[in-house]
């Protein structure tokens, strides 16, 4: 083979690389568009005989999955905004200074970034329940799973910060605005993307929030998507086709999200995690 | 209270703001939590005390009850075994696929990217999909393996005790893969080039520069990527109830969900506090060695 | 002369580093004066703590009469000029300009108008609509100089501002710095690590090291007295030479240890050890009535002048004219009397 081939011939295998590694994906939504009796044939059809989206509206409606899919939406968007407002001054802070106190909080931050939800979960909703909140079991909820995504965002977003000179800000102090006005003004503006990157991620990841729903959400009118779908999951499960078909619903809207902002995200995942 | 506002505007009263409203709701959100859970392990809890702070004292009662389990050493097991299979797969084949990567071919890094979507998906959804991939009689896997010779008879993954739990690691696998390789790359492609034409120059074959260079300079990155993924890996949860819900008979139970079950499906809090707090343990010493391998870029 | 700039005993910790010791200093209105040293002498940090970038451990200020100690910098009425600019790479040109100008409430007709004014004074008229990306490193720099004087501050303080820029436009900036200082009638503080620009630049030269003053005075008394050997070896390119030796006898020349002796102008307490310095341009190549030898290391020729190098590379001189002179050959050097510089071995002052 000479040299001028082989870029083409990475390309073809980094092309059958990235088919097997997303087939999962094909074949949830393969699987969602099989007529009952096709998904149990044997051998199975890499694509459907007769593709029948009719699973989709069916689920749609028999899952209620607005409900559900409003309930994540809310949850996450909850999440999201706790998450960035409190986060995105935190790492400001935590990237603009460097003494003691900020590596003690630092540190604070990346363990925090450690701790499992299984932990939290049990002293989580025993004090809840001590004090009341799980009458509020969305905000209960958002709660709980807030102060989960923010180690993560304040991670991300400090490398965003480091990453916008601090010179800029002090020219802004001398040419007269305060503290305040230069962090509104000069800050933020230049660290917008970042920032706004790592919010679309809390929000896809706070989308499939599943433990603190599942553990502290009783009432299916205010569960989320996840939980719904965990309703007919098990290891017993047989009712495929309804399965992806819920699946394919719930996670479209993420690979899209994704695919779209993919650069974006892969850059500003990069600069903070290895940060 | 004019001094106050003034230091708000202009001096350190507005950093000790921004990083105190957010330590503040950590602390109360996580900090506090994880002292409760301590306290629980150390309290009766049962349905009567589960409204009320001071509960019966009872030592270390919980902690003997919860090792007297049968099936603690399965879960002690299982959980090690969970943790080290999946980091051994998504770090080897991350790395794998991250040298691949690194070659210099059109699209490479938008390939690359395309396979950080199983990061993004929610992990109960990737569960889904495996759990019917990975399904004894229909599933697509024993169908490919058959046809490729490797298995004769269907593998029932889910629910044989025996592969149960690999059942969840290859899910697991497949979801912090992408991760792990885009770190990787990073870490790669911080490598000055002129490195390895020096080494070419200096006759290391292509062996020999990844064992010299590549190895080397990539030192502080393998010690962030391994130790995220450990804590990744503890931090899983989504997949157990989505594919074998720690069964059959615990053989797929690790100590995240066995304490979830304790706590909401049998409503024993203070054992699965107690299992919580064991396994905070295991993080705490795995988080160490996360801050170790980033202390200096901490510091920057 | 009032002073526009008075600093009384500033200190200044970071945690247990000490970055500015006791440090005193008056800045005449409308003089021109370098802050110089070598990096990390506390120089930027005194700079900083004029803008209130800094908080300042002790120590008073006063900024054209008023009290500024703990004042934040936007009630300070000072512009800066930054190393990098620190143009706000999201605003045109015009933006950037006229930022101050916003934020003191300033209309935007006559915001426009003063931009205007100012990018004529700039040459930067055609770029009022750009982004800072789109400009030369030289334009840049002229938006960051335009950005200072557009508010007609009480003082302009400049952070090495030419040391981003290739040597031919750092000459040129210098003499137009120069020329606006002079034309706008301003008090300005110039902070460089580059003895030239401060000896260039300024009417009044601080030199600093390990935060403290060392000496202060105008540019040529520095270059001909300097007070301690520190400010001696700094100020003067090529470095001054150092050579140990001991007064003689008669008390009116230095027997040097590397052999041969230097004349003085003076009369010292003899016996007493000292280091001489030499400055490389006042040495003479001479022949038989030569003070001490050397033998010649390295010869460089910029065609101006000759820069000469011992073997032991631990002596220079620049001659102005062409020499023959090769590497390998001794040749004997001679100094007239008063040009010699004498300091205390232990304490490197100036005798």
């Amino acid at each position: 083979m000479t040299r001028t081939y082989t870029p083409w011939f990475l390309l073809v295998v980094a092309l059958a690389l990235a088919a097997v590694y997303l087939f999962p994906l094909y074949w949830m939504y393969v699987t969602s568009l099989k007529t009952g009796s096709e998904i149990f044939a044997n051998p199975p059809t890499f694509w459907p005989r007769e593709p029948n989206p009719d699973i989709y509206p069916e689920t749609w409606a028999r899952r209620t999955m607005p409900v559900f899919l409003l309930n994540s939406v809310i949850i996450a968007g909850g999440i999201t905004a706790i998450t960035v407002i409190l986060g995105t001054g935190c790492a400001y802070v935590l990237a603009r200074y460097r003494n003691v106190w900020i590596d003690i909080g630092l540190f604070c931050v990346l363990m925090l970034q450690v701790l499992p939800a299984s932990v939290m979960v049990t002293p989580l909703f025993v004090g809840f329940n001590q004090i009341g909140l799980l009458n509020y079991p969305r905000t209960a909820v958002v709660l709980a799973a807030a102060a989960k995504a923010m180690p993560f965002f304040v991670v991300l977003v400090r490398a965003t910060f480091m990453s916008v000179p601090r010179e800029l800000e002090e020219a802004a102090l001398v040419d007269g605005n305060s503290r305040v006005g230069a962090f509104f003004s000069i800050v933020l503006p230049l660290a917008r993307n970042g920032i706004l990157v790592c919010a679309i991620l809390t929000f896809m990841s706070a989308f499939g929030e599943y433990i603190y729903s599942k553990s502290i959400i009783q009432s299916p009118s205010l569960q989320p998507a996840s939980v719904g779908l965990s309703g007919f999951l098990g290891p017993n499960s047989t009712d495929w086709s309804s399965i992806m078909a819920y699946s394919a619903i719930y996670v479209t809207p993420i690979l899209l999200v994704f695919v779209i902002l993919q650069r974006r995200i892969v850059s500003g995942l990069t600069s903070g995690a290895l940060k | 209270m004019t001094r106050f506002l003034n230091a708000l505007r202009d001096g350190v009263g507005f950093d000790i703001l921004l990083v105190g409203a957010a330590l503040l709701f950590l602390l109360a959100l996580a900090g506090a939590p994880l002292v409760y859970n301590v306290l629980m392990s150390f309290q009766q809890v049962d349905m009567f005390t589960l409204g009320v702070l001071f509960r019966p004292f009872v030592g270390f009662d919980n902690y003997v009850a919860v090792v007297q389990q049968p099936e603690f050493w399965m879960v002690t097991r299982n959980t090690l075994v969970f943790v080290f299979g999946s980091m051994t797969g998504q770090f080897v084949l991350g790395f794998a696929l991250a040298l691949f990567f690194a070659q210099d071919f059109p699209g490479a890094s938008t390939i690359r990217g395309l396979f950080l979507v199983s990061w993004v998906m929610p992990g109960l959804v990737v569960g889904a999909i495996w759990s019917w991939i990975l399904a004894g009689d229909f599933g697509v896997l024993n169908v490919i393996l058959k046809s490729l010779g490797i298995i004769q008879n269907n593998v029932f993954w889910k629910s044989d005790p025996n592969f149960s739990i690999w059942a969840v690691i290859i899910a697991n696998i497949w979801l912090g893969l992408a991760f792990n390789m885009l770190l990787l790359s990073v870490g790669l492609a911080a490598i000055p080039r002129d490195l390895y034409e020096a080494a070419e120059l200096d006759g290391a074959n292509a062996f020999q520069r990844f064992w010299t260079i590549t190895l080397p300079m990539m030192r502080s990155t393998i010690g962030a990527v391994l130790s995220l993924g450990l804590i990744g890996t503890l931090q899983q949860f989504d997949l157990f109830p989505a594919l074998t819900e720690g069964g059959p008979a615990n053989t797929s139970n690790v100590a995240g969900f066995w304490s979830w079950q304790l706590s909401f499906q049998l409503y024993d809090f203070a054992k699965g506090a107690t299992v919580s707090v064991m396994m905070f343990l295991l993080v705490l010493f795995a988080s160490v060695i996360y801050v170790r391998s980033t202390r200096h870029e901490v510091r920057g | 002369m009032t002073a526009q700039i008075e600093l009384i005993d500033i200190d200044k910790h970071y945690g247990n580093f000490h970055a500015l010791k006791n440090v005193s200093l008056t800045i005449d209105k409308g003089s021109f004066v370098a802050l110089v040293g070598p990096s990390g002498c506390g120089k930027s940090t005194l700079l900083r703590s004029i803008a209130g970038l800094e908080t300042i451990t002790s120590g008073r200020m006063t900024i054209a009469g008023k009290e500024m100690t703990g004042v934040p910098p936007r009630h300070r009425d000072i512009a800066m000029v930054f190393q990098s600019y620190a143009l706000y790479p999201h605003m045109t040109v015009e933006e950037n300009l006229t930022y101050s100008l916003r934020l003191h409430g300033v209309s935007k007709a006559d915001a426009r108008k003063k931009a205007a004014e100012v990018a004529a004074t700039t040459g930067l008229s055609e770029l009022l609509s750009r982004y800072p990306r789109q400009l030369s490193g030289g334009q840049r720099q002229r938006v960051a100089m335009g950005r200072a004087i557009i508010r007609n501050p009480k003082a302009f303080l400049f952070d090495e501002p030419l040391s981003n820029l290739d040597a031919a436009l750092r000459v040129q900036m210098r003499k137009e710095i120069r020329a606006l200082h002079d034309r706008l009638g301003a008090t300005s503080v110039y902070v460089t690590h580059d003895q030239i620009e401060a000896m260039t630049m300024a009417d009044w030269v601080v030199v600093m090291r390990a935060g403290i003053i060392e000496q202060q005075g105008r540019p040529l008394d520095l270059y001909d007295k300097p007070v301690n050997r520190f400010v001696a070896g700094f100020i003067g390119s090529p470095a001054m030479n150092f050579l140990p030796g001991r007064i003689a006898d008669s008390g009116n020349s230095v027997v040097l240890d590397g052999g041969g002796s230097l004349p003085l102008a003076r009369n010292v307490e003899p016996g007493r050890t000292v280091i001489a310095g030499v400055r490389p341009e006042h040495l003479q190549v001479r022949g038989d009535d030569a003070n001490f030898h050397l033998e010649v290391g390295v010869v460089e020729s910029t065609g101006s002048a000759t820069y000469l190098t011992s073997r032991d590379g631990n002596f220079q001189l620049v001659q102005s004219e062409r020499t023959q002179l090769a590497s390998g050959d001794r040749v004997g050097l001679g100094i007239d009397p008063t040009r010699v510089h004498l300091f205390d071995p232990e304490t490197g002052i100036a005798l």
